[in-house]
């Protein structure tokens, strides 16, 4: 073996050391950092609620259980030796900024929820599934510490693309993106595609999941929005259809001259038609070059070449897709939440 | 198989057991005549010995063609199957192998070698869902043992399977599996796959046997000292890779993983040290001599290194990046002319190195005389041989700049800003061409745009 082999095979991972996580990780990166589309593990972004917990591979198992006739205890070997689907897929925490960088975009590979599901008897009345991570902790200094919970509809969890996914970008599933194994709903907000995943209980319309409920989970993820007879809430679910430049980042300053301005588009409806770009906050619009789709779920690079003469700019972009979801010029006055955060916000450039 | 065989056939099935042998006989294409037990026997025992003889020959085709007869005749016994499908699958008849392979366990579930064979045959066909679903079948049946899973997962990873290679070094050491092999062959799989925790836990357990192999306990230990250091522990890293090397010293990736943690520690002499030592102990060690060349250009031993880069590329003239690290020691003393002949050297045995020509014509143009000629030349290669790189224009610039060809420096320089609109150098040569041409106004803007670049790249 040579060196060359040997950097080529495990010791390659030396190259990204990964330390444990003491506390709860929150990691972005720029997203002009990405070459081609795919995020790299390394520039995957990071959200935790709780401390990353410290799972082996040889004692990791996932159960199902709750209104099912069968109930089903699966090691990450039973997981490996399952027939497995690859899907290109936006994950983007629903508090993304508008410029934020908490999207990511990976190659997935897993096991659809549905092949899983298939052996264990759903119940006729099975409505919902709560997914339970590893990750342990409280939200709130009154709440109790509990397992990290989302609960997803069933038909969700039904669907082809969701997956109980263990790769990424043909890797293994990095520690903080949820080793060994976490869910993946691609097209849906990322609290969903719980992390560390360790538990699947299947629920009735009216079952009360305790971990979810008790912990305060459940008064999170929501929209909020004003209107006549008060506020009215609801579950986040499908991302919002967004853009982002990547370069050049906000407040730059460029010699005159030729650029490509760069960023990312995508939506959870559908894929994404078309981007435009503006250079004067919003007035004029200029249609970008997109690279083509790589299907519904993954996010699509777009570019805009410009030649830049000195002066000011409010660079935007906006995004539309194939639902006919157009990103808003502003946020909408009615909401009052901290989610969804699609609107087309400028950034600015100086030429000299 | 000709109608009467078929007819004998489905006559002979009375049960619903038996339906499955008729299917199994009609697919294997049995048409002999009816014989007493006693001719049965006698030709069993004639086929078992040819088949045998075929085997030890090589001579699947022929050993597989007395088997399927030996099918026919007794299609109750599993090992005639097993035989049959083990020796379709040698001579490359897949889906025949699959299939005899499969009646024979079905004759002989508590048996699980036609599984075994059934994952070959399936890896074999690169076949990753039946592979998987012979595994599956396998960990249903056979969970307790040990010794299979290890013996399944080394296969498997010999083949390139590092997944189910996982599954099944963790099925082995679910059953309770003591063998140290596929412990070790477990820390190699979990530390590919990035569960470092768990490959250092079994790694560990390894190396601290005493009673065990040094062979053995020195790869647990190089073992535990990559995933330390992909845990971003350093030190334990080190450590354990020193371990490596005291166990075993004949082994030579333990010497190439230490320094290579060493050099990204920046303690090149440290590296050198590591390296020499390997080489002592392995004089025929080709490998190490470019990590220890490099190693000791970087500790600034720039003699030593060029004569090792030197004795590496007498011995291995295609080791292509040791005439990159050699030129690269020749520019640091000053050895212009001799990194220009290293350079030419690789661009004689490997024209399409990448960034050849660039590197060419940057050493060129950095040479005093420079012989703007041949750069222009090499810089022509390297607009062919790439898209076109801001570099390669910017050069191009410099060189029409320092030979008076003021419209030509005007149009690359032009040209690399256009590429690179970030680089702030070619506006250093492009007021340097203004104030050539008298243009002090236009000169002091393009320099105070460079700077404004530069402030603006290090914001």
């Amino acid at each position: 073996m040579t060196r060359r082999d040997l950097l080529r095979s495990g010791a390659a991972a030396i190259l990204s050391p990964v330390a444990a996580a003491t506390g709860p990780q929150n990691l972005s990166y720029p997203l002009r950092e990405i070459q081609g589309s795919l995020t790299p593990p390394e520039l995957f972004f990071v959200r935790d609620h709780f401390p990353e917990p410290e799972l082996s591979l040889e004692t990791w198992q996932l159960r199902i259980e709750g209104r099912v006739s069968h109930p089903r205890q699966m090691s990450f070997s039973d997981l490996l030796e399952l027939p497995t689907k690859k899907i290109e897929a936006v994950l983007e925490c629903s508090g993304n900024g508008t410029h934020g960088s908490a999207a990511s975009n990976a190659k997935w590979e897993g096991v659809p929820i549905s092949f899983l599901f298939e052996p264990v008897g759903l119940s006729r009345d099975a409505t919902f599934v709560a997914l339970e991570g590893a990750d342990t902790g409280r939200l709130g200094q009154n709440s109790s510490s509990l397992p990290y919970t989302q609960i997803v509809p069933l038909e969700k969890c039904l669907d082809s693309a969701s997956l109980i996914a263990f790769k990424m970008n043909d890797l293994f599933l990095p520690r903080r993106n949820g080793f060994p194994a976490r869910a993946l709903f691609p097209g849906w907000y990322a609290m969903d595609s719980v992390k560390w995943l360790r538990r699947m209980v299947v629920l009735g319309p009216a079952d009360r999941h305790s971990s979810f409920v008790d912990s305060g989970m459940d008064r999170l993820y929501n929209r909020a929005t004003a209107g006549a007879n008060g506020m009215e809430t609801r579950r986040l679910s499908a991302i919002q259809v967004k853009s982002a430049i990547a370069w050049p980042p906000d407040k730059m300053r460029l010699a005159a001259g030729s650029y490509e301005v760069w960023g990312f588009a995508w939506t959870g409806n559908g894929s994404v038609r078309e981007v435009a770009v503006s250079l004067d906050g919003g007035h004029a619009w200029q249609l970008a070059n997109p690279q083509p789709s790589p299907g519904p779920y993954g996010w699509v690079r777009w570019k805009y070449q410009w030649t830049a003469s000195p002066g000011d700019y409010s660079l935007m972009s906006q995004a539309t897709d194939s639902q006919g979801n157009r990103q808003p010029l502003e946020r909408d006055a009615a909401r009052k939440d901290g989610y969804e955060l699609n609107w087309c916000a400028p950034l600015s450039c100086s030429v000299r | 198989m000709s109608s009467i065989g078929v007819r004998r056939s489905v006559v002979a099935c009375a049960s619903w057991l038996a339906l499955i042998f008729c299917a199994s006989l009609y697919g294997q294409d049995c048409a002999q005549k009816a014989l007493t037990p006693e001719e049965t026997q006698h030709r069993l025992s004639e086929l078992a010995k040819s088949a045998q003889t075929e085997m030890a020959q090589h001579r699947f085709q022929e050993a597989a063609h007395d088997l399927r007869e030996a099918a026919c005749l007794d299609p109750r016994d599993a090992k005639i199957f097993y035989g049959l499908g083990s020796m379709e699958a040698a001579s490359g008849n897949f889906l025949a192998a699959r299939k005899a392979l499969a009646t024979a366990d079905r004759l002989q579930p508590g048996s699980p070698l036609s599984l075994a064979m059934l994952v070959r045959v399936n890896a074999s066909m690169g076949d990753v869902d039946s592979l998987k679903a012979a595994l599956s079948q396998l960990a249903a049946r056979f969970a307790a043992n040990g010794e299979l899973h290890a013996a399944l997962a080394q296969f498997l990873l010999q083949n390139k399977f590092s997944d189910l290679a996982l599954a099944e070094s963790l099925r082995s050491q679910k059953a309770g599996s003591t063998s140290p092999q596929s412990m070790l062959d477990l820390a190699v799989v979990e530390n590919m796959v990035g569960a470092y925790d768990d490959a250092i836990r079994n790694a560990v357990a390894i190396e601290s046997q005493a009673g065990l192999p040094a062979a053995i306990r020195a790869s647990a230990a190089g073992i535990a000292g990559l995933s330390y250091e992909s845990s971003g522990q350093r030190e334990p890293a080190i450590a354990h890779l020193q371990t490596a090397i005291q166990l075993d010293p004949l082994h030579e990736n333990s010497y190439l993983a230490l320094s290579f943690l060493l050099e990204k520690a920046q303690r090149y002499a440290e590296a050198t040290a590591i390296l020499e030592q390997g080489r002592a102990r392995l004089p025929q060690s080709t490998a190490l001599l470019l990590p220890l060349g490099s190693n000791l250009v970087l500790a600034e031993k720039y003699a030593e290194g060029i004569s090792v880069l030197q004795e590496l590329l007498q011995k291995s003239p295609n080791e292509y990046d040791a005439y990159l690290k050699l030129a690269d020691a020749f520019r640091k003393t000053g050895a212009g002319d001799k990194e220009i002949k290293i350079l030419g050297d690789l661009e004689g045995r490997k024209p399409d190195y990448p960034q050849i020509h660039l590197l060419l014509a940057r050493a060129l143009l950095n040479f005093e005389p420079a012989d703007y000629a041949r750069t222009l030349d090499e810089l022509a290669h390297a607009e062919q041989a790439s898209t076109p790189d801001a570099e390669i224009f910017y050069l191009r610039g410099k060189v029409y700049l320092a030979t008076n060809r003021t419209d030509d420096a005007m149009a690359a320089l032009r040209r690399a800003i256009e590429l690179g609109p970030m680089d702030p150098s070619p506006y250093y040569q492009l007021g340097r061409l203004y104030e050539k041409l008298g243009q002090p106004h236009k000169a002091k803007d393009t320099f105070a745009r460079m700077q404004y670049m530069k402030s603006s790249a290090n914001r």
